[in-house]
């Protein structure tokens, strides 16, 4: 009957994803330009000398994570607004397995993720003057923190794009969502920043991995009875 | 994909206190089509949703019943194609691009040639097929959509209003398609236009 | 005794039980040691609404479950009853452990592991009904939701558990919960009062919660028989 799996399926979605955010970069413009806005805020007025020097490690990893969180906010929930305001929901709906859509769609907002702190994390770190003793240390908070936060962000994306798909509202979902993510991110960046072992990141990480999992779970369970009437 | 019909009995659909659909009963059967009519408003694109199973009744039944006895719910969209106003295809992908990624998606692996010519067929010409679909006027945009919904040789097809925003030319084509599609599939159009009723083997009217 | 008898009196009872635990709590219970004057006295108030407020969560999570998988409206006005309740008492309990902040180490906030987790459990609720202020559709509206609150309730338990671990290893000095170093150490009397306010507040819940969802038996009936 079906000559396709879940997997190309899925990768069918991505790839339609990204091909319509490069030609329109919407969400691209919109995260990059929020991040750059607030990161040359925060350096303008903070920079690397403002802080005292015993409060760099909880205010600088906190500060970053205030950017990245702000910037990403403003572009996750296109995936799934997008869709209804174009009146494509319906005909993909009528055309793909739910799970196929979740997957794809979850894996567009983990890239423009990647893309967002890749941007942003080494130039905060040039302009804030904040030095990282565990580099890929750093990459696995990060990498976790963008699967998680990926997760929690589409499903609320689907459950927001099916009610009024404002934005504020999308914010409103995902804040008690992400807050308890958030501290975790902050901690584990903070571990990651004061020492090189692997072992210093592992608490937070270990929170950040089982929180991003648990989403991703109970997601494939919900986004199908979001997703149809 | 063998024959499927489509039952439904005493369908009915409230929005709030509005009843827009009233116990409505009759089957989708296999080479036939089913014209639905009735004035704007009285419910003919809600009937299409809830037989799409896009949309829940607030009572009755629909049942897909296919070779090997009913369809679950959760796989009815693998046996339909839907047109309908409220469908898009993307705007910012080609026409091709568009049959392409849903050909992908219903697991097909269908030539490159094979979707060109079904464009042709249905008045797109060779040379438009490439460009965006946000560039297109709402008459080469519906023949984009009647594409989507066909690509599949589905075995159960559903047409909201299709020649709306189609000239002569166009109309022609959707008669064609439904031509093409009545000996071997469950076909309901839902429609005001005389010509498109015309097509019809059984008829329900509905009344505001 | 009849059902109609015992639902008439048992509010009453309620009433009666809420006065004497009121009571205990100012004349009953001593004053506990180390704390500011009599302000510790809010912890007969303050943890059993706590308490209320998680128990609504779970309430509407089990309603939310149950509508999802029965699509009965009736479900759903359970879970919204659960949800109204959560809120005003995860309110309460946020205002009255401020106020005991306060009064202990002058400051309304401390970032104590259980102050975040009631304030999210407030955002939460402020959050899923914003969400079905968004929804006109009754159906949608109710699906929508109950998806929320079982979302809601995945991110519960990192909340309680995990964090504060986390948190710990940040701030080692920080003062534990009030609340719990109180429950370690109580004298029987306090003890006392303390359940028995635990007993009274959660008959307060189950008294408000089925008035609510009688109230909504009544209108969804009613809609069903103007349906036809």
């Amino acid at each position: 009957m079906r000559a396709s799996t879940l997997l190309s399926e899925s990768l069918a979605v991505l790839a339609k994803e990204l091909k319509s955010e490069l030609r329109s970069r919407v969400a691209l413009n919109a995260v990059g330009l929020f991040g750059l806005t607030t990161l040359i805020a925060v350096a303008y007025q903070i920079g690397p000398y403002q802080i005292q020097e015993q409060d760099r490690p909880h205010l600088l990893s906190a500060l970053l994570w205030v950017i990245l969180f702000f910037a990403a906010t403003s572009g996750l929930s296109r995936v799934f607004v997008k869709e209804e305001d174009a009146h494509t929901a319906k005909t993909l709906r009528l055309a793909a397995r739910p799970v196929a859509v979740l997957a794809g769609k979850f894996l567009f907002n983990l890239l423009l993720l990647a893309a967002l702190y890749t941007f942003i994390v080494p130039l905060y770190c040039a302009l804030m003057g904040y030095s990282v003793k565990g580099v890929p240390s750093l990459a696995l908070v990060l990498a976790a923190g963008a699967i998680a936060l990926s997760a929690t962000s589409t499903i609320v994306a689907a459950i927001i794009a099916r009610a009024s798909g404002a934005t504020t509202l999308f914010a409103i979902l995902s804040v008690p969502l992400v807050l308890p993510l958030l501290v975790m991110l902050i901690q584990g960046t903070r571990a990651a920043a004061a020492s090189a072992a692997l072992a210093a990141v592992l608490p937070a990480l270990r929170g950040i991995v089982s929180l991003g999992g648990a989403t991703l779970i109970v997601s494939v369970y919900l986004f199908p009875v979001v997703w149809h009437d | 994909m063998s024959g499927v019909s489509v039952e439904f009995a005493r369908v009915s659909k409230r929005f709030g206190s509005r009843t827009v659909l009233a116990s409505v009963s009759g089957t989708l059967e296999s080479g036939q089509v089913l014209v639905v009519a009735g004035p704007n408003g009285s419910g003919k694109s809600t009937l299409l949703n809830i037989l799409a199973g896009v949309l829940r009744p607030s009572r009755g039944e629909v049942t897909y019943r296919g070779g090997d006895g009913p369809v679950p719910r959760a796989r009815w969209f693998e046996r339909l194609g839907m047109a309908a106003p409220d469908m898009s295809v993307y705007e910012e992908l080609s026409a091709l691009e568009n049959l392409h990624f849903f050909a992908r998606l219903r697991g097909l692996a269908v030539a490159d040639a094979v979707l060109r010519d079904l464009l042709v067929n249905l008045g797109l010409p060779a040379r438009e097929q490439t460009r965006l679909v946000g560039t297109y006027s709402s008459g080469m945009k519906q023949r984009v959509k009647l594409a989507q919904a066909v690509l599949h040789e589905p075995p159960v097809l559903m047409l909201d209003e299709p020649s709306s925003n189609l000239d002569a030319a166009g109309h022609e084509a959707v008669a064609g398609l439904v031509a093409r599609f009545r000996p071997r599939a469950a076909v309901a159009v839902a429609t005001n236009d005389p010509r498109e009723i015309a097509w019809g083997d059984a008829r329900i009217d509905l009344a505001l | 005794m009849t059902k109609t008898a015992l639902r008439t009196s048992l509010p009453w009872l309620l009433g009666v039980w809420m006065v004497l635990v009121t009571l205990g709590a100012f004349f009953y219970a001593p004053s506990a040691e180390g704390f500011k004057g009599e302000s510790a006295r809010i912890v007969f108030f303050h943890v059993p609404q706590a308490w209320v407020a998680v128990l609504a969560f779970c309430v509407n999570l089990v309603a939310s479950v149950r509508y999802l998988r029965r699509r009965k409206a009736l479900d759903d006005a359970r879970a919204a009853a659960a949800a109204r309740l959560g809120l005003v008492f995860s309110v309460l309990a946020t205002v009255t452990g401020s106020l005991f902040a306060n009064v202990m180490w002058n400051s309304f906030w401390n970032w104590d592991p259980r102050e975040v987790s009631i304030a999210i459990l407030l955002l939460i609720y402020a959050a899923y009904f914003a969400l079905r202020e968004a929804v006109v559709d009754e159906e949608r509206r109710a699906t929508l939701s109950a998806a929320y609150a079982v979302l809601a309730f995945v991110t519960m338990p990192f909340l309680i558990f995990v964090v504060p671990r986390i948190y710990w290893s940040l701030h080692p000095d920080t003062i534990i919960g009030a609340t719990g170093k109180l429950k370690l150490e109580m004298e029987s009397r306090m003890l006392q009062v303390l359940l028995g306010s635990l007993v009274g507040f959660t008959g307060l819940f189950v008294w408000l919660y089925t008035l609510d969802v009688r109230l909504a038996r009544v209108r969804l009936a009613r809609q069903k028989r103007e349906e036809g």
